[in-house]
């Protein structure tokens, strides 16, 4: 194509000049707009293509918007297509004009050729202007039954794009129907797939107002219509096999053999060239086997060649995403990838963020047998003038080491990165000892007599000179020089920055002192009374107690501050299963990319304006102050960020047990930090919701509302009553879960027409209050949902804690009853039944 | 459900928006340049996907220009990055070359193709050839009124009936990529072959094509002798022409090809295979500001083969200067652009390069000491492949020819 004007080329100085050009382009358009002169066409699209330039690098064209509608009257397809786009671009912020192009768009609707056809309707439908939806609605409807395929393309999405524009209209015109109708009918592949993506969006946004809607909703999921398109999948195009895929992942066949029949029709496109195909066979394949252990093995085995061939083929980004998955199942199964670990050694050109998943795997498919080649690899990398990446392999190292495997080695090559003499190897190294030998106290000889050899003045980071001081103080009786050591990095107090330093240094003072006192009193003295006059309140606060305690009794401090130790086992995990679960589900979305579930990132104001409405309805409902916890734990519902908070807690939890069972305080320092920096979007992210509740709550406490005084709203038909305004937070919730055995247990099945409410996730947790059963979290997907309710017992503190799993498609229910008092957990569990069997819809 | 997608930018190499097409109107522009240009501030681009104020950018880079979508859902990362190549092709198809200034060129095809390859956020029809039967923006001349091209429609999406040529052609290459590791010690630890069957047709009608391969699994199957000639391919895709099933069956691969060039097959197998060229590369520093290089390179194959257009690819420190190279053979020229010395030979046994170089005194602050990156080699042998895979059309009769590309770790 010849450059169309020249004026492109330098957008920025001649966009203020534009006006000029837009009035000459007026001109020159209204004179053609009458003229039926031959090659009028012609020059025609010279002009429309300067308009479509101006408009693309910025300048505001609208100005000709009545001229170009009236050049429209053309039948010339490109035109068309230009004017179109014109049109699309200008109509959402210019309604009064929108409403001119109506006009020749819906005559262009009726055009007989079908490709104008399908273009007017697809930009008639993307107008997005609000107040127009009534002339949409017949143009739709003609086309989703025009005789050509390519107008009922853009039909079946254009019904979706109306539903965002105005949900009832597309709703009253009954096109959810005539979609359906086309999907299970139609001869056409395209126009089924994208029947399909509209339908699916159509109905989930709707499934949450409208029962029928959700019933619809599971009916794509039933057997006619899965195997409907999986017999016509080879029809479909690349794109749209992904999305049909994506809907037989989530079907649940009803037994093994239909589960083979599935995997054997869809084996081949395994084979398929666009990787997107095979990452959506995979997802099928993983979910359709979950419950069958040996066979879900099989498909790993499987899926090991394709993956990896698309991990090393194809571009960076391709490669990164499909790493992703990868990482995800070798972090699920790493002995099944266990001989594959040479796959995951780094290149040299790979950027960073790809060589650290491989890392990630590196130290997760060690084991016995190849434990020596990856860390003779990792040492490789230490050696590394890229220095985030000679940490990473530092931990990479230190990690497999703490996996128990071929310790010994591992450690001689630990000690031997500390003779390096690089800063940042050293610092990293430290780090890692000294997690080595909370887990294996055995190796303190060895380990002491290298970091002995390390002078402090050669460590820097915050962290390291943390653990290093720390080791100092553990094996005062074991380094020589310790107490002069610490002696001289107390003289320089003033000069260390990092609070978390500082307190490791009292700590370790102070355990060096009790060792040996006559060596550090001198280092004592002057490290407590740099400590209380610190400015940092929590170094003056350790300082004090301290203080105070050797006041008080010098045996007491020693039982407190260097009690006998227990050798670490486990450290925590850094995320918890339930959310390794739940981005599993997610397969082949974003969210492994992230590894967070969708819900930690999605936006919820854009999940429709329905969904938005209702919260404001609910948030208006917990104005009324007996209402409080109700409203909170509604919103909190909306927000399905309650699972999110119960599990943050439960890690902070899993953290404060390192500490205690080492007994030290200052040790929460050391281990929370190196786990906080993956949880500080965590944290952000939940924080409004857990604000929310805890302040509530705390109005509660204020108002009194937790006292058990409150005479039960709800009849009970047994003699045990529960206290309706129970409360109790997530942590107290996930430790007394944890603590309590499984006083009951049992599987019952219930209303199918409970089931139909199933759809509002947080109807059940409405009508469950309404028997003072509380619910503190809840979430799944149709037809799995879980939920986990307490109630408190009338006048006692004695607590009941309630799984529920809930299968939406059998109606069965699990309950795992939890109870402070066994002997009543059967009374309980009647009431339980009984307010759930009263659960139907309202 | 699968999420779909906002809108679908191009941006420049300074992240300003060249061309845009919203199609959920989620995420405006001014939005999208904003987060761009905070990701162009971090030195380098740390993801391809990456997540501001809930919403998700996936981009990928294209000489100078950037693809980038935006979503708001938790939609199909790795689908939509396939489909971003996709639209590469796609642009490539039409342009030739895919560069900011082509597409200045060419805003109202852009536009057009936007349209068409996806909906709504949902993608459609990514196939340059079918796409171009109803794009003609450029040639297009009024004769009658259009219909939409059959293969929109078609169950063979990919190639549309009623092509016609006067002589019909097949050209079919097989392109391997070898990827090694090797040791301090100059042992192998692992290497890993990337093959692609790569074909251009100029065939008329609706032709019916049928390939075999010297594949094992199919050899066992026909109770051939296998005389060390047949190879174990660890994965296999297909271009979408393919009958999957049919392979699955019979290991014959029969197809009705898309008109004009496509990969056929790509292809993976991790068996021990020795490095061709080998060549070692001796580096010493004499003095803070001297440099030399002595590297040695020697073929490893069988002697009635010959690699020729051999080019070595040597790294050198980006701040050399004054070099001094001597070859026994081919030439070598020292390419500042890209912080190496190429060195180029016609055809190849083995030789030596010795080189010097000047290095400035003062190092600067942020020079990282001792740079290893890697020694790339390219080249080809005719009628070679390291996997030893052939290629049969019409009753096994190898008609073959082989690139190669060795890539040294």
């Amino acid at each position: 194509m010849a450059p169309p004007a020249q004026s492109q080329r330098s957008p920025s100085p001649s966009q203020p000049s534009g006006k000029g050009e837009v009035s000459d382009l007026k001109m020159q358009l209204r004179q053609l707009a009458g003229s039926r002169a031959p090659g009028t066409d012609d020059t025609k699209r010279e002009l429309f293509k300067k308009v479509i330039s101006y408009m693309t690098i910025g300048i505001d064209v609208s100005s000709v918007f009545s001229e170009m509608v009236m050049c429209s009257a053309t039948s010339d397809i490109v035109l068309k297509k230009m004017c179109y786009l014109y049109v699309g671009n200008y109509a959402k912020h210019n309604p009064d004009l929108a409403l001119l192009t109506i006009n020749f768009l819906q005559r262009d609707c009726k055009d007989e050729d079908p490709m104008i056809r399908g273009l007017a309707l697809r930009s008639l439908c993307s107008l997005g202007v609000a107040n127009l939806v009534e002339y949409l609605v017949g143009p739709l409807g003609n086309g989703l039954k025009d005789g050509n395929n390519y107008v009922r393309m853009v039909a079946a999405v254009g019904v979706l794009k109306l539903y965002h524009i105005s949900a009832s209209t597309c709703v009253d015109a009954d096109f959810p129907a005539l979609l359906k109708h086309l999907m299970l009918k139609d001869k056409d592949a395209q126009v089924v797939a994208n029947c399909l993506t509209s339908l699916q969006e159509i109905w989930t946004l709707e499934a949450s107002k409208s029962e029928e809607a959700a019933r619809e909703r599971e009916a794509l999921l039933s057997k006619p219509v899965i195997y409907y398109f999986l017999n016509r999948i080879k029809e479909f195009n690349e794109w749209a096999q992904c999305i049909v895929l994506e809907l037989v992942s989530k079907y649940v066949p009803s037994d093994s053999d239909e589960i083979f029949d599935i995997m054997n029709l869809l084996e081949d496109r395994l084979q398929h060239a666009n990787g997107a195909v095979v990452l959506a066979s995979i997802k099928v394949f993983l979910h359709m086997t979950l419950s069958m252990t040996d066979v879900h093995q099989q498909v790993y085995e499987r899926i090991k060649a394709p993956l990896l061939t698309l991990v090393s083929s194809g571009s960076p980004e391709q490669s990164y995403a499909v790493l992703s998955h990868l990482h995800l199942l070798v972090m699920r199964a790493p002995f099944i990838f266990s001989s594959d670990y040479k796959h995951f050694y780094c290149q040299y050109n790979e950027p960073f963020y790809v060589k650290k998943l491989k890392l990630e795997m590196l130290t997760a498919v060690a084991n016995e047998s190849n434990t020596y080649e990856i860390v003779t690899e990792l040492c490789e990398y230490v050696a590394n003038v890229d220095i985030p990446m000679a940490r990473e392999s530092i931990r990479a190292v230190g990690k497999i080491a703490l996996q128990q495997y071929d310790v010994n080695a591992i450690v001689d090559r630990l000690l031997q990165f500390l003779e390096m003499e690089k800063e940042h190897v050293t610092a990293e190294t430290l780090v890692l000892v000294k997690d080595l030998l909370r887990k294996y106290p055995q190796w303190s000889h060895d380990c002491i007599a290298v970091v002995g050899n390390i002078s402090s003045k050669n460590v820097q980071e915050p962290k390291a000179k943390a653990a290093l001081i720390w080791m100092l103080g553990e094996y005062a009786q074991d380094m020589q020089d310790s107490p002069y050591i610490l002696e001289s990095l107390i003289e320089n107090w003033d000069e260390e920055h990092s609070a978390e330093v500082r307190l490791h240094l009292l700590t370790a003072v102070m355990k060096c002192f009790l060792r040996r006192p006559p060596e550090t009193q001198k280092a004592l003295g002057a490290a407590l009374a740099a400590g209380i006059a610190d400015f940092h309140q929590d170094v003056h606060d350790r300082a004090l107690f301290y203080y105070r305690l050797l006041q008080y009794d010098v045996t007491v401090a020693e039982r407190i501050v260097n009690p006998p130790k227990q050798a670490v086992s486990v450290f925590a995990d850094t995320q918890s299963s339930e959310i390794k679960d739940r981005i599993f589900d997610e397969f082949n979305s974003l969210s492994v990319v992230y590894q967070k579930p969708s819900y930690m990132f999605t936006d919820k104001e854009y999940r429709g304006p329905f969904a938005f409405s209702e919260e404001l309805g609910n948030l208006s409902i917990g104005t009324e102050p007996a209402d409080n916890v109700v409203a909170a734990q509604v919103v909190e519902a909306n927000d399905k960020d309650l699972l999110l908070s119960t599990s943050e807690k439960e890690e902070s939890q899993g953290y404060g047990n390192n500490g205690s069972a080492y007994s030290a305080p200052s040790y929460n320092a050391s281990t929370t930090t190196g786990a906080s920096q993956g949880h500080l979007d965590l944290v952000s992210l939940d924080q409004p919701s857990t604000v929310h509740t805890t302040a509530s709550f705390a109005i509660d406490e204020l108002l009194g509302l937790g006292m058990p005084a409150a005479p039960n709203p709800a009849p009970l038909p047994s003699a045990l009553l529960l206290n309706a305004k129970a409360t109790i937070d997530p942590n107290a919730f996930q430790q007394k879960w944890r603590q309590l055995p499984v006083s009951l247990s049992q599987d019952i099945s219930i209303d199918p027409r409970g089931v139909a409410a199933m759809t509002n996730p947080q109807a059940l947790p409405q009508h469950m209050q309404g028997h003072s059963i509380h619910c503190i979290a809840s979430g799944g997907q149709a037809p799995n949902f879980k939920f986990f309710f307490f109630a408190q017992k009338a006048e006692e503190s004695s607590v009941y804690l309630v799984e529920c799993i809930i299968n939406s498609s059998s109606c069965k229910v699990q309950l795992k009853i939890k109870a402070d008092d066994q002997s009543t957990s059967e009374a309980f569990s009647e009431l339980f039944q009984s307010a759930l069997s009263k659960f139907v819809l309202p | 459900m699968a999420g779909a997608t906002s809108a679908l930018y191009i941006l420049d190499i300074k992240g300003r928006c060249l061309i845009s097409r919203d199609y959920r109107g989620q995420v405006s522009a001014a939005q999208v340049e904003k987060f761009f240009s905070k990701l162009l501030e971090k030195e380098s681009l740390k993801a391809q996907c990456a997540l501001k104020n809930g919403v998700s950018y996936m981009f990928i880079q294209h000489s100078n220009v950037y693809l980038m979508t935006a979503s708001r859902q938790n939609c199909n990362v790795a689908s939509l990055l396939f489909f971003l190549h996709r639209v590469v092709d796609v642009f490539k198809h039409y342009f030739d070359e895919l560069e900011e200034e082509s597409l200045r060129d060419n805003f109202v095809v852009v536009y057009e193709l936007l349209d068409e390859i996806m909906d709504f956020g949902y993608p459609q029809y990514t196939e340059a050839k079918i796409l171009s039967e109803f794009i003609k923006t450029d040639a297009y001349k009024m004769e009658g009124p259009q219909r939409p091209p059959m293969a929109v429609t078609n169950a063979v999406s990919w190639r549309s009936e009623g092509v016609v040529y006067r002589t019909n052609e097949v050209f079919l290459d097989v392109v391997e990529s070898v990827n090694i590791l090797v040791n301090s010690n100059g042992q192998i630890i692992r290497s890993e072959v990337y093959g692609a069957l790569k074909m251009r047709t100029r065939l008329s009608g609706m032709p019916e094509c049928k390939l075999g391969l010297n594949d094992r699994v199919l050899l066992e199957a026909q109770d051939r002798a296998t005389k060390g000639k047949a190879i174990d391919l660890d994965d296999v895709k297909f271009h979408q022409c393919v009958r999957l099933a049919r392979f699955e069956n019979d290991r014959t691969i029969s197809f009705i090809p898309p008109d004009g060039s496509f990969d056929l097959m790509t292809y993976r197998l991790s068996t021990q295979v020795k490095p061709l060229i080998w060549v070692e590369a001796l580096v010493e520093r004499y003095s803070r500001s001297r440099v030399e290089m002595t590297v040695k390179a020697k073929s490893q194959f069988k002697e009635r083969s010959t690699a020729t257009n051999v080019t070595i690819e040597l790294p050198v420190p980006s701040d050399a200067t004054n070099p001094s190279i001597r070859t026994s053979m081919g030439t070598a020229k020292y390419a500042p652009e890209t912080d190496a010395v190429l060195w180029k030979i016609k055809s190849f046994l083995e030789y030596m390069l010795r080189a010097e170089f000047r290095l400035p005194s003062i190092v600067s602050e942020d020079a990282t000491a001792d740079r290893k990156a890697p020694i790339r080699v390219k080249f080809e042998i005719p009628y070679f492949t390291v996997s030893g895979i052939q290629v049969c059309i019409n009753n096994g009769f190898p008609c073959s020819f082989f690139y190669l590309m060795f890539i040294l770790n």
